[in-house]
């Protein structure tokens, strides 16, 4: 038993700190803003051109409250639940203050392992922690979550620290889905490792795809068709998009032992695909092989792709309606998905959306009045954003960007609509365009160049009498790549130039005449 | 087939011809680089230098200046040793027939011209003087030491240049671990891989297991040259590589032990450890340690092989003091690790008859020291271990036996001094006897001089040295020699570099340019410790450049010692030698210099140095960059990927190409996962300084010019981070050693603490004082399991914490049954957050609430179970400790291994039963299908 007079500097210094940490309990306790108390240098501020249209409003940080955000949910009362790595959740009041000093933290519970997913209902929080589903009551009023039940635990923990458990929303059925990392992101050491699961209101667990490798967040469009991120590594090219299509196999073969017990819902193992091929020629060998429906390209479109979020807010987020907005870690972005389907599959282009995020953004929701709230965490992972924690919102400033809205693959080509009528001339020449297009080596080793690299010619295009979309007519089609295509010479009719002049569109299938 | 005959009262044993090599035709001379189509085109004058010197006909034809420059002699292997290195009968089979005893080999027959009844004279004498240099000694490989091997040679490059192995030539089987593939691709590229590589085929008639190991730790000791390089194995892997490579050799070899000596808690990591002395053992004891008088801080490790005859249970027993451990095959059967007194843990195995590997590790902090490794089995009582090791047995007729040493004939030994110096032995190879070397009495024209129609490249046998040239050789050979006849031109920088790569085949690892580069064949056997990194973690970096981003000292060092920079990479840049690649380094100097702009010069006065430091270190720290999040510093580990020091940049990089590279790290590297700072040419970190890309840059090559001196950026050493719970319970669930990956710890304020495996539902510890340093989980990745942070922790019985017993004497299971379904339900707090946890076990529901009570100073865990079914239940058992002594103290209250109490409440009586060891059980007595129990834990 240890003595009651701390005799060592090391027991000193872990008093005063445990002293501090007392006090930055008791202030969370009482929902007080935190400025006042140790402040993280905050990011410098320097103008950029996308300021002009979405701001960051940037959270005050302090040292004692370690925001390492892994999951954000509005909750009915208006209030931002917080979820972090080290397994706490807070809420912040008044978290759409215009200054953000305003906000208060109040921390609703702690101890948990790991958050990475917060949904809402019916009056409970649901958890997705490293080792299971878990939703959290207060159930005296207090604040603080008292009730801890777990909801579902059906899938396997080594011990490994990469087993991240990403979790999302509700879907419309009310189940929420969980997608688990590989372990170590290499192999599946434990039960379900690489697999989606859904869960079942009651907690059951239902095994939904395979082939997942690191995932990075999960989320789902407008239709409630659900998504996450995978990150380059052995069988991923790159960093993705993917559709998580019930009973799809999304890629990466090492969790397949699983199949054994996974049961009638997901069917039959998939044949193991190829290393060195191309996705497309195993995804028509192997009909459960669902491709990435938009690639990240690598360090072109960040490096780290994480959290997913639709804009439903119906035109308060600017024009981008119904669009997916995805994270980065690494470059400490946002980036902007739009997704169509062709052949029955998603696919779409990826564009630079806000960069300047202050750690690795992680964690992305939409608040109410239509803001976009982004989390971040940079630990044990490098980031562009130099703050080890942020927690930041972007609002739209009301003024539209000059964009390409939506770029749609045609038989022959692509319709790109902008976001405000075009400069006929610049937008009808060629030269004003560039378009280059690759794939990626799937293999099992790690990521791949971008390789089979084809530059088709812009034979022809047509703008419609709006001004608003264009028609690019090409020489040639390359099934299976990504087409990169940079804008730099179109203007908009009031002669500007497009806010960010780049698009990569994945095209693994070609729409029908 | 084989040729065995007895003559001169030695048992000769000729060449074992593997599958596969043809007998009709002899091999021509098999040079690395000459391998590819590109050198082999016809009259390549390229191909023929390189010829000249890998033949070392040079040593015979001196070449004039200018030519000695284009041309670099392959030192023949030096004699002062040999007979210690190579087998007497090898030595006689290859002088008898260079080419057919070993293939490809580049020694010519210098003897083919004699008679032979004088020829057959001549080879044995100068058997005889090579004999008298020394005799070898006999081993046997083990085969936990081969099968290390195995992976250690296809992952250091010995693939790079001798294939994968098992090869075409070495007819055996190959020991766990090495991969099919003969190393054998068309190739079109015409410069790059191992195409063709060098297999080395059958070694066991050559080497014996000392002389290859001794060779493998300094090749170039006898190969001066470096076309082997010195890869600087640990004597640990140089065993484990020779015994691989001798693995037609019998794998059994009874024990050996390894002797380290230094102060440890627990058992060391001994794959981290230098032994002080290594040797045969014949039994587990501690005589390699008190042989030295050594009885304090020390440790030991014995690796043998088990022999089973009789299939069985056998009990494996190992006691000490202080910490043990044993493995069979692999597997940690007994852990006895720690500090303690004599104290003994066994373990039951069933086993089939057949081979074991065992290994025993041990260590001894102070006090009492002593170990004994016992077993039991069918029909064998409790004796020493050691009788079960396995002693060699020769397998009959498949391998060559021990010689007895060859009893050298002095007379012989003399005359084959003469035949030594007279038949060009001495041109090629040094032999040093008696303290003065043989000189050679050959007289051969100079190689400007030369008739490519006469001498060794006549089409017939040549004279005096036959070397069995193929025809394209022959013409390569025929165009240098041609070439040569005028002074030839100084070679410009990039050819020299080419020559060279390829010479010492750089081109097997390094690509520069579009020359060169890992052969996609043996792409496989790149492997790295750091996956992530992709193919920058595993494949030797491109040499593009290189001339330009290292600096001269080390490229110096690199040549001179090998490199250690990307410890991640299992393939090892070895060492070449100086004095064989230091041509390189005018030459990559000379080509890359203006490779790279200038990097601005920026004057900094005496006093702003402290501030530019100051902004170097931010700027590397993890508000900065956070270059430490990947690059390792001063020997401090990162927190994700251990990237290259950034201690010895600045004396690695030429301070110019650093500047270049940061601006544009995939401009240099292609496919590199690192980041720039300056996006877009722009600091991300625009307070810094002024801002300039420039500066920044400057003010990081500062800082980091301090080497492990410098600094510590901020974010590298991390305290702990203790969670103290003061009025309220604290909650920390996530990895705890001891309580698995469902780990559930709780602290409470009176400074007791528990851990609660909620995937066994069991309480798994007790301790008191600190509760836990969340730091490991909570810094850098949070890899790993945490320990408890206070003392006096009690580890609660392992496997299912209830169980149905038919009747009380039912041993309790050691697993959960399968049918028996059971579900973690979570928990819920009170006022002061402590947990109750909530399960259900087999239908029933547990509610399980454990509180500290008592005074300040004597708080105990008070521990009460609720259960509710719906169903009635009957024998169900709760069992609470498991322990060598549980003795009754009356009122409920158990004391425990004479250390620890337990009480309990209970409606039945608790259940204590003694065995093998004791255990304390409760009955679950259901009253209104509900029972209730109370433990009190006083620890």
């Amino acid at each position: 038993m240890t003595g009651s007079c701390p005799s060592t500097l090391s027991a000193m210094r872990s008093g005063w700190m445990s002293m501090a940490l007392g006090l930055a309990a008791l202030a969370v306790a009482l929902g007080v803003p935190l400025v006042g108390m140790a402040q993280i240098a905050p990011v410098p501020e320097a103008r950029t051109p996308e300021d002009d249209y979405y701001r960051l409003i940037r959270f005050p940080l302090s040292e004692q409250l370690v925001l390492e955000v892994g999951a954000l949910e509005m909750l009915p009362d208006g209030k931002l639940a917080v979820a972090t790595r080290r397994g706490e959740i807070y809420f912040v009041d008044q978290p759409l203050a215009e200054d953000p000093a305003q906000a208060s933290f109040h921390r609703f519970a702690s101890g948990l392992h790991e958050v990475l997913g917060l949904a809402w209902r019916d009056g409970w929080l649901y958890c997705v922690q490293r080792c299971e589903v878990t939703r959290l009551r207060d159930e005296d009023g207090d604040g603080r979550a008292d009730l801890f039940e777990t909801v579902a635990d059906g899938w396997g923990v080594s011990g490994d620290y990469h087993e991240y458990a990403f979790g999302s929303k509700f879907d419309r059925e009310g189940n929420l889905w969980v997608v688990l990392c590989l372990t170590g992101s290499f192999s599946s050491e434990a039960l379900y490792r690489g697999w989606c699961l859904r869960i079942t209101p009651d907690g059951k667990v239902i095994p939904t795809c395979s082939g997942l490798r690191s995932p990075g967040g999960i989320g789902a469009n407008a239709a409630g068709d659900m998504f996450y991120t995978d990150n380059q590594g052995p069988w991923n090219g790159a960093c993705s998009l993917k559709w998580l299509r019930p009973g799809a196999f999304l890629g990466h073969p090492i969790g397949n032992r699983w199949y054994e017990v996974a049961g009638e819902v997901m069917g039959p193992r998939p044949k193991d695909p190829q290393s060195g091929s191309r996705m497309m020629v195993e995804a028509a060998k192997i009909p459960q092989l669902e491709p990435p429906a938009v690639y990240f390209p690598y360090s072109k479109m960040g490096q780290s792709a994480s959290g997913i979020a639709c804009d439903l807010s119906g035109g308060k987020f600017g024009p981008f309606t119904e669009q997916l907005f995805v994270g980065d870690q690494t470059h400490s972005t946002v980036m902007r998905v739009y997704l169509e389907k062709v052949q029955g599959h998603y696919q779409g282009a990826c564009f630079p959306f806000r960069a300047g995020f202050g750690s690795g953004s992680l964690a992305l929701q939409f608040a109410p009045d239509g803001s976009l709230f982004v989390g971040g965490t940079n630990r044990g992972w490098g980031s562009r954003g130099p703050q080890p924690y942020a927690l930041e919102r972007v609002v739209w400033t009301g003024k539209t960007p000059f964009e390409v809205l939506r770029m749609e693959a045609r038989p022959d080509g692509f319709l790109l609509t902008f976001t405000e009528p075009v400069d006929l001339a610049t937008a009808s020449d060629k030269a004003s365009y560039r378009l280059s297009t690759y794939t990626y080596i799937y293999q099992a080793q790690y990521g791949s160049p971008e390789v089979d690299l084809t530059q088709p010619e812009i034979v022809q295009i047509a703008c419609s009498p709006d001004g608003q979309q264009v028609r690019l007519v090409l020489d040639a089609m390359a099934v299976g790549h990504v087409h990169e295509l940079h804008l730099d010479g179109v203007r908009s009719a009031r002669g500007q130039s497009l806010l960010h002049p780049v698009a990569y569109y994945t095209l693994n299938y070609l729409p029908g005449r | 087939m084989s040729l065995c005959f007895r003559a001169g009262g030695v048992i000769w044993i000729g060449v074992v011809l593997a599958a596969g090599t043809v007998l009709a035709a002899e091999s021509s001379p098999r040079v690395l680089g000459w391998q590819p189509d590109a050198m082999r085109s016809e009259g390549n004058v390229a191909g023929g230098e390189l010829l000249l010197g890998e033949l070392n006909c040079i040593s015979c034809h001196a070449p004039g200046p200018q030519a000695a420059d284009r041309l670099r002699r392959k030192e023949a292997p030096i004699l002062d040793a040999v007979g210690a290195r190579v087998r007497p009968s090898y030595l006689r089979a290859l002088l008898t027939d260079p080419a057919g005893t070993k293939p490809g080999t580049t020694m010519p027959g210098v003897l083919a011209h004699l008679p032979p009844g004088e020829r057959e004279e001549v080879i044995d004498c100068l058997v005889h003087l090579l004999a008298s240099t020394g005799s070898p000694t006999y081993a046997l490989p083990m085969r936990l030491a081969a099968e290390r091997g195995a992976r250690l040679y296809h992952e250091v490059g010995c693939v790079v240049c001798h294939g994968p192995r098992p090869d075409s030539d070495s007819g055996h089987k190959p020991a766990g671990g090495a991969v099919a593939g003969n190393g054998h691709t068309a190739d079109e590229r015409g410069t790059s891989g191992t195409a063709a590589a060098l297999p080395l085929g059958r070694l066991s008639p050559k080497y014996t297991l000392p002389a290859l190991v001794a060779f493998l730790q300094d090749p170039l000791a006898v190969r001066p040259s470096g076309r082997m390089p010195h890869l600087n194995l640990a004597p640990g892997e140089a065993r484990d590589i020779a015994s691989f490579l001798l693995d037609d050799l019998d794998l059994v070899s009874g024990l050996r032990y390894a002797y380290y000596e230094g102060n440890w808690e627990q058992l060391p990591d001994f794959d981290r450890l230098k032994p002080v002395v290594e040797g045969d053992a014949s039994q587990f004891d501690l005589s390699p340690a008190l042989a030295r008088g050594r009885k304090n801080q020390f440790a030991l490790r014995f690796e043998g092989t088990l022999q089973i005859t009789t299939p069985g249970e056998y009990l494996f027993l190992i006691g000490s003091d202080d910490g043990s451990r044993l493995w069979i095959d692999g597997q940690r059967v007994v852990d006895n690790d720690g500090v303690h007194p004599f104290q003994q843990r066994r373990k039951k195995l069933r086993l089939r008859p057949g081979l074991y590997s065992v290994v025993v590790e041990y260590f001894e902090q102070a006090g009492g020291e002593e170990l004994q490794v016992d077993f039991e089995g069918p029909g064998m009582p409790q004796q020493p271990l050691a009788n079960l090791l396995a002693t060699p047995v020769i397998k009959k007729g498949s391998q060559p036996p021990d010689e007895s040493p060859l009893v050298v004939d002095p007379d012989k030994a003399a005359r084959g001094k003469t035949y030594f110096a007279r038949y060009g032995c001495a041109s090629c190879h040094t032999l040093r006897v008696g303290g003065t070397e043989i000189s050679s009495q050959q007289i051969a024209p100079p190689l400007n001089r030369l008739d490519p129609a006469r001498g060794c490249l006549a089409p017939s046998a040549g004279r005096p040295a036959h070397y069995p040239l193929e025809a394209r050789q022959r013409q390569a050979l025929a165009a240098a020699l041609r070439f040569l006849a005028t002074p030839p031109p100084a070679l410009a920088p990039e050819e020299t570099i080419r020559r060279e790569m390829v010479r010492f085949h750089c081109v097997g690892c390094h690509q520069r340019g579009d020359f060169g580069g890992v052969d996609p064949s043996i792409q496989q056997f790149f492997q790295t410790d750091m996956p992530e990194m992709g193919d920058e973690g595993r494949l030797p970096p491109s040499l593009t450049g290189v001339g330009a981003k290292l600096t001269e000292e080390w490229l110096r060092k690199i040549f001179d010692h090998g490199a250690t920079d990307r410890p991640y990479m299992r393939t090892r840049m070895p060492r070449f030698g100086l004095t064989n690649v230091g041509p390189l380094l005018p030459a990559l100097v000379a080509a890359d210099r203006d490779l790279v702009p200038p990097a601005p010069a920026i004057t900094v006065s005496e006093e702003d140095e402290k501030r530019w430091k100051a902004a170097g270190r931010r700027l590397v720290g993890s508000q900065g960059f956070s270059c430490i999040k990947c690059h390792t510093f001063a020997g401090y580990r990162s927190s994700g990927i251990q990237a290259l020091s950034l201690t010895t940049m600045t004396r690695r990089l030429r301070r110019d190409w650093f500047f270049a590279y940061l601006q544009s790290p995939l401009t240099f590297r292609p496919g590199t996962r690192m980041p720039t700072p300056f996006p877009d040419g722009q600091t991300t970190l625009p307070a810094v300084l002024d801002g300039t890309v420039a500066s920044q840059t400057e003010a990081i090559w500062r800082y980091l010019a301090d080497g492990d001196d410098a600094q510590l950026p901020l974010g590298l050493v991390t305290g702990k981070v203790e969670l103290v719970a003061f009025d309220e319970a604290v909650i920390y669930r996530n990895f705890i050693e001891g309580a698995g990956a469902r780990a559930i710890g709780v602290g409470y304020p009176e400074k007791l603490n528990l851990a609660f495996d909620a995937q066994g539902l069991r309480l798994a510890m007790l301790w008191h004082g600190g509760f836990i340093d969340a730091a490991r989980h909570w810094t850098g990745r949070g890899a790993g399991f945490e320990k408890p942070l206070g003392d006096r922790v009690l580890a609660l019985p392992d496997g299912p914490p209830l169980a149905r017993l038919p009747s009380p004497e039912v041993p309790w299971p050691g697993d959960v049954p399968s049918d028996v379904s059971r579900q973690f339900r979570g928990y819920r707090l009170d006022s002061v957050r402590r947990p109750t946890f909530l399960y259900t076990w087999d239908g029933v529901r547990v509610e399980d609430e454990l509180r500290p009570t008592g005074e300040p100073d004597l708080w105990v865990m008070q521990r009460t179970l609720r259960f509710a079914a719906d169903q009635p239940v009957t024998n169900l058992y709760m069992r609470l400790a498991v322990a060598g002594r549980i003795e009754p103290r009356g009122m409920g209250r158990y004391q425990i291994d004479g250390r620890w109490h337990v009480s309990v409440r209970s409606a039945a009586e608790p259940v204590l039963r003694t065995g093998s060891s004791a255990e304390l059980l409760v009955p679950i007595h259901f009253e209104n299908s509900q029972a209730r129990i109370e433990v009190t834990y006083d620890w």
